[in-house]
């Protein structure tokens, strides 16, 4: 695996952290062209990658800022007195089908579909109403003549094009576009309902764990994903470690799955922790769909769809971290969700740590490599250096020691482009994007 | 911090019901509670956090029980627990946890109850400021939810922690709870009911409430502008005309409750 990360840095220039610019996902979309972030104020930022230039070849792969609109707004429920947040918790990217791009994104409660469209031409010369727009007497028009459309500047505009409400009572954490290129789905706590991507005011549910009492509540979904080529085949994860797959052929309920991975207990590592930081925090289909790759609190695993008794590969991502957990209990930080790409080929993890730290697994090699995300370290087309965290013993002169970490600044997203090996990494107003290094 | 290859010391203290577990224990049960009182501060807690810490909880309850039970600690059972070093947090909490074996046994079993109580209360809170209108009227549901959830078949009414609700949701449950208890305790629960209700959203009917020497049928004639409020009125929580009859008769009957438990000005 190559280690030569060139920085090619996109980031907010700010010195106090505005709680609404934290960026809460990334998403590229099919062809890479565009990337979408969210943040905690409800708005999205897509950037858009600039056309290869003979004239200034040195900026090939540089996003620019495409295209910012507000997606969501704080909200208040009436009803229940509670505030929604406008928080953007997902953002997927549907396939192009013509000129104009179209995204979900969601907060808490509300999915909406966005339609992002350039235009660049005016139509010029009405009849009925001048250029700038006011109504023309009548008894003035002498002539017709027909418009014509002229140049203008580039003008990117997005439109919220449906609002899917009403549905979930619990926090959306997931949606997921199925393959039919139909449907999609939304997820939350505890239920998973289906959605015609043309129909706003019904969706179906699918799954629903809760049980008639809530106080034999144990556990929750937190995160759902579809296959990426079978339509009718979806996953979820819960809070207890497990992952479920169910196929929507075998029953319109699927709360009944087809497959259940899950790894038993390693009895010497239990601890009152255990069950914590067994939760999984994001489930990803590889491209192939043949695998699943899992993040839990500690590591990283890819399973084999085939096989649900353990997992084909583990990966600790701060294995040192385990002897901090009553400590992070404490502070919260167990609580994190941290989520985990792969790569086009599906060769490579990647996913967050703290201390600005993101992690790379190479499956082929079984190589690893840490990486920074900061300022200091990432000039523009620097060569990004691996860094590595002293775990006990001498601390060399370029380690960093387990006490020494910076646990508010954490790596909770990021994205791989489909099919290059460039990466955006958010750190929490930051935005990163690194790539291969060029020849 | 426990350095990697090297040795780990066994004393003696580590054992389980030892003072070294004990305090382990105390901590992971005081940052438990601590999160747990901190989360019912909160209008709308995290159901993922929430349930975590119910867990953890639940598996701290365990081993206290076991414990008690057992009188001896399992061994068998809890060396497998792995030990972390960093429990130690500082000198107050230590002082705060030399229990003996003796005090450990006497607070696990006072504690034990209020354990129990805390755990039931995270969830049945959450459900209560959750599952208030259910998910909205775009989702087919494939059973009715009742207004009330959690209210069990003998008669024991679990609701707690209402912050609002809806007038039709007050109506329904009032019904339930006629029918589910005796009338002698009716009013006890309707009390602790009513007294969850945010009557900011009655404030512009409450003129008709004051001095309460109204009749009951001038209070009837006052109810239909109840149910016209603009403050009520929301997508789910739409009154049927063909349901007004009845629902101004619950209302009367919760209205004459009101007086009775209310003081005359």
């Amino acid at each position: 695996m190559c280690v030569c990360v060139r920085a090619c840095v996109r980031a907010c220039v700010r010195v106090c952290v505005c709680a609404s610019d934290i960026i809460s996902t990334v998403e590229f979309n099919s062809t890479g062209e565009l990337l979408a972030t969210g943040d905690k104020g409800g708005r999205v930022v897509v950037f858009q990658r600039e056309q290869e230039s003979k004239n200034q070849p040195h900026r090939r792969g540089e996003y620019n800022v495409y295209s910012t609109f507000q997606s969501h707004e704080p909200e208040f429920d009436y009803l229940k007195s509670l505030e929604i947040e406008e928080k953007i918790n997902k953002i997927r990217w549907l396939p192009q089908q013509n000129a104009a791009y179209f995204l979900l994104s969601t907060n808490d409660k509300t999915v909406k579909l966005w339609k992002i469209s350039e235009r660049d031409k005016r139509p010029e010369g009405y009849n009925l109403k001048d250029e700038e727009g006011r109504i023309r007497d009548p008894t003035t028009i002498t002539a017709l003549r027909v418009p014509v459309l002229r140049p203008m500047d580039l003008m990117v505009e997005a439109t919220p094009r449906r609002i899917f409400s009403n549905a979930h009572t619990y926090h959306i954490n997931s949606i997921s576009v199925n393959s039919d290129y139909e449907t999609y789905m939304s997820t939350d706590d505890l239920r998973i309902n289906l959605w015609n991507l043309e129909i706003t005011n019904r969706s179906f549910n699918i799954v629903d764990i809760k049980p008639a009492n809530m106080e034999e509540l144990t556990e929750v979904i937190t995160a759902a994903e579809f296959h990426p080529n079978q339509c009718n085949t979806f996953v979820y994860s819960s809070s207890k470690g497990s992952i479920k797959l169910c196929d929507m052929r075998e029953s319109a309920l699927c709360d009944n799955h087809s497959k259940l991975f899950e790894e038993p207990e390693d009895p010497s590592n239990r601890s009152f922790f255990s069950e914590i930081i067994s939760s999984i925090s994001d489930v990803k289909f590889s491209h192939s769909g043949r695998y699943l790759m899992t993040r839990d609190y500690l590591a990283v695993k890819v399973w084999d769809v085939n096989m649900e008794n353990k997992p084909l590969e583990t990966y600790q991502v701060h294995d040192y971290l385990r002897s901090k957990l009553c400590s992070l209990y404490e502070n919260d930080c167990i609580f994190d969700k941290f989520e985990c790409v792969w790569n086009g080929t599906d060769s490579v993890l990647m996913t967050g740590s703290y201390n600005n730290f993101f992690r790379m697994f190479d499956r082929n090699t079984k190589r690893d490599v840490t990486l920074e995300a900061s300022r200091e370290n990432s000039k523009p087309r620097a060569i990004l250096k691996p860094r590595k965290v002293c775990v006990g013993g001498k601390r060399r002169k370029d380690e960093i020691s387990v006490d020494s970490l910076d646990f508010s600044k954490k790596i909770l997203h990021t994205a791989w482009h489909p099919s290059e090996n460039i990466i955006a990494v958010a750190a929490t107003n930051n935005l990163y994007i690194f790539q291969d290094k060029v020849n | 911090m426990v350095a990697k290859g090297q040795k780990r010391k066994i004393h003696g203290d580590y054992e389980i019901g030892g003072s070294v577990w004990a305090s382990q224990l105390q901590s992971v049960l005081d940052i438990s509670m601590d999160k747990f009182h901190h989360d019912q501060a909160l209008v709308e807690p995290s159901l993922l956090r929430s349930v975590l810490i119910n867990n953890t909880l639940r598996q701290v309850q365990f081993e206290v029980e076991s414990l008690s039970v057992v009188g001896n600690p399992k061994s068998q059972t809890y060396t497998e627990l792995q030990l972390e070093s960093d429990f130690s947090r500082g000198s107050p909490l230590m002082g705060h946890n030399t229990h003996t074996d003796e005090d450990f046994m006497a607070w696990s079993s006072e504690d034990e109850f209020s354990l129990s109580s805390a755990i039931s209360a995270i969830l049945k809170d959450l459900d209560a400021v959750i599952e208030i209108g259910g998910p909205g009227p775009c989702v087919s549901q494939r059973a009715p939810l009742g207004s009330i959830e959690n209210v069990t078949r003998d008669g024991k009414f679990t609701q707690s922690g209402l912050r609002t609700e809806r007038t039709s949701d007050i109506i329904s449950s009032s019904s339930k709870i006629d029918t589910m208890y005796p009338s002698g305790l009716q009013d006890v629960a309707l009390d602790k009911l009513l007294l969850d209700i945010d009557t900011t959203v009655f404030e512009p009917e409450v003129n008709f409430l004051q001095g309460f020497s109204v009749t009951a049928d001038e209070l009837v004639k006052c109810l239909p502008s109840m149910s016209k409020s603009s403050s009520l009125d929301s997508p789910s929580s739409s009154i049927c005309h063909g349901q007004a009859t009845w629902e101004i008769h619950e209302i009367e009957h919760v209205m004459d409750i009101l007086m009775r438990t209310c003081p005359q000005s």
